[in-house]
């Protein structure tokens, strides 16, 4: 993404280049979307590279530390910028450590939704009949659970840890891909180039996947990055519930339900960690919203 | 539509608010009662609020000792045989009296199967194996058992006394929800999840006569406000919304104690805290292995940091207070040198992985010891799970175990090793959950529970505790103090040692 | 929308409503964890206490009988004992219930009176400093984590400021009758404005938490959908025939502008009524959700199984509303 990012804004040549690269160019012509472009990158750069920018271990306990306060009040420490949580580990490094759970839950679970949902939804909005029928069924009871509730009981079922936090997350977030999908798909097959490949005796597979599926792609992108902010909220809210990753992996949701305990007189262990989750998914919905803008035919002029 | 809008103006007006009295006590409590029916829960939290609005036969002193209360005496006539006489004055809250016919419906609604609309009491296993209550007069009772069970008058201090004629008319879901109690409060209104609402029983007969004074409460009002986060209810309790909060988080200490209006009350608990180790598989089935856990942690440090001093190190299962506590155990002191050696004799020069298992209320101390416990080469990976998924892991009566460390605890109200020393370290027993199996261990136990003389008894468990220490099944941690923050104004209150808050002579001056 | 379409689509309700019971029903007897054990925790229990206890709450038979019998039961409206308060789990839910409504509504209504004036504005005036405000809210709305925003807002209003209340629905000091159990209603209906004003200081703040995404996002909805209508053939053709422009947008304009934005937030509401556990647990409201949340850890099967039945249909319920008030309103699908 980032690569493709740089050679599009290096390529100046309006006239003949593709829609994508045009798109892309409209989608870097509004400053608050590069910035928050940049903040989103900024964020994967410091989770892959974290061991590099983290100032301390995320996970070396020093109770002599325990609730020390950031640096610039009294007892603060430079080492410890952004002060220490309840067993004395560096908020700003497991802030950085964060990142990484954060950001890889986000992708992974929307990445893999979004595979789950294209099959679903392309098959139920080529192939109709039984197939749309028990497709769109499951969707609809799907929908009928709020997705806090599905997530706490899966894992309560399958238990807590990483694997099963993602499972759980992707058992319901395919299905908003799904239905935009079918959706798309049920019109895109009523179009002209479409009927004329099925006339043309092309595969059923064919039909789907090079036909249809290129032309419908711009509004799953959009969407599955408005996404990501979505999940990176749910995890946090699952692990502020105790029901995230498992400690002592640093997560900004799981950083910020231990600290409120402590809220009254060490502000510090909850604030910071806070601010972190709402500054990238701030920055990943300004990102979405002109990458929305400048894919949808509807904005451009 | 109108006619019903007026009328309903009219009852309003009636029912100006309460103002705020004096007289009122307010309480910001964890949780909520599940239900208001004394015998239909099993939930300690539960049975603190409806304590306070029902008595029992008898109840427990400040220094835990079993007294009577209801009654004006409990006498052992034999083995099997206990008399009950009632207090002269005691009445229920509509201001009958408190008769035998009671207690016997009491006992046959908490033992007999199906007597709650069909449903068993699930108090049943905490009232001992009785066998029926006689009614001799109006207000005395025998409680006959089926075989001797010495510990009864502990666990009476559980039950309370319900009244029959008003339990029959209300039907099996009555008592959930409506209160006839013998206690100091009556029930004013419950706000499910938000408010209990109590008022002073003006006819109350005085309570427990080892627990002068002998008069009705001290409060007018009794409100126990539901304030689960603990940031809330200390906020709750500075800012004076409340007079008293349970629970109070160590590092909130100093500044409970530094408002001028606020103070801290703390009272020892009974509860043992310590970590099981998996004694029959892996690398924990080395007692070396099982030391070199306890040298690796630096318990002083955890109870003087995390805990603000409030706990007392152990070395046994016994709390400092409890009887037949040996004194003279060895220590295994925080020596994370010895610890890494030990590991190498027993064969891990490189060290181990293990999972430490802890439900979520320790999580903190867990991520602490186990940050500890890596740095001496037991590579931690803490796991917060919930007590089923714990129970499935860690299986006792000498059902196979799969868990590597547990941190947990075993409350023991009485202070009888009984209580802690038998379930958890007995071969296969309900709370082995380390496995530990020692067959001349649990023969100085077997030979301690049917020792009559005190001595003796006393000398039986120091011996045992001694031997339990040397084999190490568990790491043991240290007894926590019970916190509590109260407003300055606040007179009367004792904090008890079992968690119980009784309200009788508390009141806001 | 004929009749028989509203039949056709109330039908296809059923297979939706049976699906939720069989998931929900199989995962919690799928999960791991006894009640009974969670129960009884470390005490001395004979293995035939246990049984009994167990025979109590009907988890001595088979998960597929069991599934039958609450199916049964269901339908006919009684969803068995709760295990912990050893009540009807529908007493238990309607005791809690009105708190979780109460909540939603007023979060709802927070949101419609922010959201339309903001939206509709920022649409007559794109590109202003007013429709950037609105862009960058409904951004930071969609975006603030509720359980952090929340403990935030606790922690200046309740426990800095001192203006608002720590936790809960209303001051132990008001005993209010309850008509509608919705208490901003019933202090109203009974003239009681003290007591009106204490609950609307309860639940202001809890309400702002749940409502900001959803005003966030009927903003964008809005703006969207005012600046398509605004861009319509009539509109222009109504400028052009000299109306005031006034005149064009109240009568015009905001009625087919709103369609859409009636419609998300029918949809949405199903969502706050689900997503408020986060709410409950840190304003400490004693609503649904939290009892859900406990209920699951607890193994109080009847209770979450009802529970997220009644989210289902609720949900279910207000999708099906959507439609038909989607095509209620907007005569070009009334075809």
């Amino acid at each position: 993404m980032s690569g493709a990012l740089a050679r599009a804004a290096g390529g100046g040549k309006m006239a003949d280049e593709s829609p994508f690269r045009r798109n892309i160019r409209l989608f870097l012509s509004s400053r608050l979307s590069t910035v928050s472009a940049a903040v989103v990158l900024g964020f994967v750069v410091l989770a892959v590279a974290a061991p590099l920018f983290a100032p301390q271990d995320p996970n070396e306990t020093d109770l002599l530390r325990r609730l020390q306060p950031p640096v610039w009040m009294a007892g603060g420490e430079w080492g410890y910028l952004l002060g220490c949580d309840a067993l004395g580990r560096d908020i700003l490094s497991r802030i950085i450590y964060g990142a990484r759970i954060s950001i890889f839950i986000g992708i992974f679970v929307v990445l893999m939704a979004t595979c789950i949902g294209i099959v679903a939804g392309l098959a139920a909005g080529y192939l109709r009949g039984w197939t749309d029928v028990v497709i769109s069924r499951l969707v609809d009871i799907l929908l009928g659970f709020p997705y806090l509730i599905f997530a706490i009981a899966l894992i309560a079922m399958m238990g807590p840890g990483l694997q099963n936090l993602l499972l759980a997350l992707v058992y319901k977030e395919w299905v908003v891909p799904c239905r935009l999908v079918r959706g798309e798909t049920l019109a895109a097959r009523e179009v002209e180039y479409v009927e004329a490949a099925r006339a043309l005796g092309a595969s059923r597979r064919h039909i789907m996947l090079r036909e249809i599926l290129p032309n419908i792609l711009s509004p799953v992108i959009v969407v599955s990055t408005i996404r990501v902010a979505h999940v990176i909220i749910l995890e946090a809210s699952l692990s502020f519930l105790g029901l995230g990753v498992q400690p002592p992996t640093a997560s900004w949701g799981s950083m910020v339900a231990d600290g409120r305990s402590y809220m009254l007189e060490s502000w510090w262990v909850s604030t910071f960690p806070g601010l972190a989750i709402l500054l990238l998914v701030l920055a990943i919905n300004v990102a979405s919203q002109g990458l929305r803008d400048a894919f949808d035919p509807k904005f451009h002029d | 539509m109108r006619k019903r809008l007026i009328s309903l103006m009219a009852a309003a007006a009636i029912s100006v608010p309460v103002a705020v009295q004096a007289g009122e006590l307010r309480i910001g409590y964890t949780t909520d009662a599940l239900t208001l029916d004394p015998h239909n829960h099993r939930n300690r939290t539960t049975q603190t609020i409806i304590r306070n609005m029902y008595d029992g036969l008898v109840t427990r002193d400040s220094n835990m000792k079993v007294v009577p209360q209801l009654a004006e005496y409990l006498k052992v006539i034999d083995k099997t045989t206990y008399e009950v006489k009632l207090q002269a004055g005691a009445t229920f809250h509509d201001g009958s009296p408190i008769t035998a016919e009671d207690v016997k419906y009491t006992f046959e609604r908490l033992t007999k199967d199906g007597a709650i609309g069909g449903k068993t009491s699930p108090r049943k296993s905490l009232v001992g194996p009785v066998k029926r209550v006689d009614v001799i007069d109006a207000r005395t009772a025998r409680i006959i058992l089926e075989t001797p069970w010495p510990q009864f008058p502990a666990f009476l201090t559980l039950h309370e006394i319900v009244s029959k004629k008003f339990t029959e008319a209300q039907g099996a879901d009555g008592l959930s929800t409506k209160v006839m109690g013998s206690g100091p409060f009556k029930l004013v209104e419950w706000r499910k999840g938000d408010l209990i609402i109590m008022e002073r029983y003006d006819g109350y007969y005085g309570g427990s006569p080892a627990l002068p004074p002998q008069a009705k409460a001290c409060s007018e009002r009794v409100i126990f406000k539901i304030i689960p986060e603990n940031a809330s209810r200390v906020a709750a309790l500075l800012a004076g919304d409340v007079d008293l909060i349970n629970d109070l988080p160590a590092h909130a200490i100093s500044q409970v104690k530094n408002n001028p209006n606020t103070d801290v009350v703390t009272v020892n608990g009974t509860r043992s805290y310590f970590i099981a180790m998996n004694s029959e598989t892996g690398p924990f089935a080395d007692k070396r292995v099982r030391q070199a856990v306890s040298h690796a942690i630096d318990r002083q440090l955890i109870i003087d940091r995390i805990m603000n001093g409030n706990g007392t190190l152990i070395d046994g299962i016994l709390s400092p207070d409890a009887f037949g506590k040996n004194k003279n155990l060895p220590r295994l002191a925080y020596d994370p040198a010895k610890a890494k050696s030990l590991m190498a004799v027993a064969g891990y020069p490189n060290g181990i992985e293990v999972v430490l298992d802890v439900k979520s209320e320790l999580k903190e101390i867990a991520e602490a010891i186990g940050s500890l416990l890596t740095k001496a080469g037991i590579r931690t990976q803490v796991q917060v799970g919930e007590v089923s998924q714990l129970r499935k892991k860690w299986r006792t009566k000498g059902k196979p175990k799969t868990g590597d460390l547990w941190i947990t605890s075993w409350g023991n109200g009485t202070l009888d090793p009984v209580g802690i020393f038998v379930p958890t370290h007995r071969t296969d027993d309900r709370g082995n959950s380390a496995g530990y199996a020692n067959a001349e261990f649990d023969a100085l136990l077997d030979a301690a529970g049917i020792e009559p003389d005190t001595a003796k008894r006393a000398a039986l468990y120091q011996k045992a505790e001694a031997m339990a220490t040397n084999d190490a099944p568990y790491a043991y941690l240290w007894v926590t103090k019970d916190l509590y923050g109260v407003s300055r104004r606040l007179t009367g209150f004792r904090p008890s040692s079992d968690g119980r808050i009784n309200l009788h002579d508390a009141c806001v001056k | 929308m004929s009749f028989g379409k509203l039949i056709e689509r109330l039908a296809q309700l059923i297979p939706v409503l049976l699906g939720v019971s069989v998931i929900v029903f199989f995962m919690m007897a799928l999960t791991p964890g006894d009640p009974v054990e969670i129960m009884i925790g470390d005490s001395n229990v004979t293995l035939e206490q246990e049984a009994r206890l167990r025979s109590d709450l009907g988890l001595d038979r088979p998960p597929v009988e069991r599934f039958f019998v609450f199916l049964k039961n269901a339908v006919s409206g009684d969803f068995g004992l709760s295990f912990y308060h050893r009540r009807p789990v529908s007493e238990v839910i309607a005791e809690r219930l009105p708190a979780t409504i109460e909540l939603s509504l007023v979060a709802l209504l927070l949101a419609l009176f922010t959201s339309v004036p903001l939206g509709v504005l920022a649409a007559v005036w794109k590109n202003t400093f007013l429709d950037r405000l609105a862009t960058v809210g409904s951004l930071f709305g969609v975006s603030l984590p509720g359980f952090w925003f929340g403990i935030l807002l606790l922690m200046l209003f309740s426990v800095r400021l001192h203006i608002l209340p720590v936790s809960g629905r209303i001051g132990y000091e008001f005993e209010v009758a309850p008509i509608t159990h919705l208490l901003l209603i019933d202090t109203l209906l009974q003239g009681r404005f003290d007591a009106f004003a204490n609950a609307l200081k309860h639940i202001i703040m809890p309400a702002v938490v749940l409502g900001l995404p959803m005003a966030a996002i009927l903003t964008r909805v809005t703006r969207t959908s005012m600046l398509e209508v605004l861009s319509q053939d009539y509109i222009i053709f109504a400028e052009a025939k000299g109306l005031s422009r006034r005149r064009i947008l109240v009568r015009h304009a905001l009625k087919n502008a709103l369609i859409p934005t009636v419609t998300v937030a029918a949809l949405q509401t199903g969502s706050l009524l689900g997503g408020n556990m986060i709410v409950e647990t840190v304003f400490g409201w004693p609503g649904l959700g939290r009892l859900v949340v406990e209920s699951i850890f607890l193994r109080n099967y009847p209770l979450v199984q009802a529970a997220v039945l009644l989210y289902a249909v609720t949900y279910v319920t207000l999708n099906f509303l959507a439609d038909i008030l989607y095509t209620v309103l907007n005569p070009r699908v009334r075809l």
